[in-house]
């Protein structure tokens, strides 16, 4: 059993969460997140000595400033049913979105090949063109114009369009 | 399913609160309150008006009735302990006895 699991099938139900300060907050569950990051409804405040006690409409507790979280018990007959569908957490390849166009060349590694790049664009000639396809553009112009001899035409280019 | 695919923006709906005034406590026991002026993912804050309540000087972790005025601020979401509105928000005598 999960403790965000449990938490989100809290979600509705009267909660009690304490923080680090203290202070107590019992309420509605209205919503949270894997940050454990909640809003509540419906809330008392209790200070850290539970002498002074505050209606709260609604609020928002940032999840790393909680000490615990006390559900009712009723919880736990529902979160099994959840538990079933629950599908794991697989976190995203960080590059998912960047190269998704060019399928081949996964295999090489992601992490490397970026650095690779870099490397061979002050190393290698042939490099240039695998870098024209390369996402990163902008940098591997701006490698080149200092390393290579094409680019002294771009520079060129540029101050004669200055002088015009 | 829903809590893994809105990951990008918070749970915490501060567009109704904009041009409301609303209480926020900070990690390390500060609490201000002000008007809500804008806000951005990470929960930062700009709060106008601002009013900052005088922490007891034997216990920093709770505060007096007392104020002091600050202003326009900006309140950095890392820091951001709670957030409600002032309206609706009311001191009360012991619930549970």
């Amino acid at each position: 059993m999960l403790p965000l699991s449990l938490l989100r099938t809290g979600q509705g139900h009267q909660i009690m969460v304490e923080l680090k300060n203290g202070e107590t907050y019992n309420g509605v569950l209205v919503n949270c997140d894997n940050w454990m990051n909640i809003n509540l409804k419906n809330v008392v405040r209790t200070s850290k000595d539970s002498d002074k006690f505050w209606k709260v409409e609604t609020c928002y507790i940032r999840g790393n400033t909680i000490k615990y979280i006390s559900v009712p018990d009723e919880i736990i007959d529902l979160v099994v049913e959840e538990e079933q569908t629950f599908k794991p957490y697989i976190p995203k390849t960080y590059d998912n979105s960047s190269s998704s166009k060019d399928s081949s060349p996964r295999g090489r590694g992601r992490g490397d090949s970026s650095r690779g790049r870099g490397d061979s664009s002050r190393g290698r000639g042939e490099s240039t063109e695998y870098r024209g396809r390369g996402g990163t553009r902008t940098r591997g112009r701006g490698d080149s114009s200092r390393g290579r001899g094409e680019s002294s035409e771009y520079r060129g280019r540029g101050r004669g369009r200055g002088t015009q | 399913m829903t809590s893994l695919s809105n990951k990008k923006e918070s749970i915490l709906d501060l567009q109704k609160f904009l041009g409301k005034e609303i209480l926020v406590k900070f990690t390390g026991g500060r609490e201000v309150q002000g008007i809500l002026k804008g806000y951005d993912q990470l929960v930062n804050i700009t709060l106008d008006r601002t009013e900052e309540f005088i922490r007891d000087p034997q216990d920093p972790l709770t505060v007096t009735e007392q104020k002091r005025y600050l202003g326009l601020v900006v309140c950095r979401g890392s820091s951001v302990m709670m957030v409600c509105p002032t309206e609706g928000c009311q001191q009360i005598e012991n619930p549970y006895v």
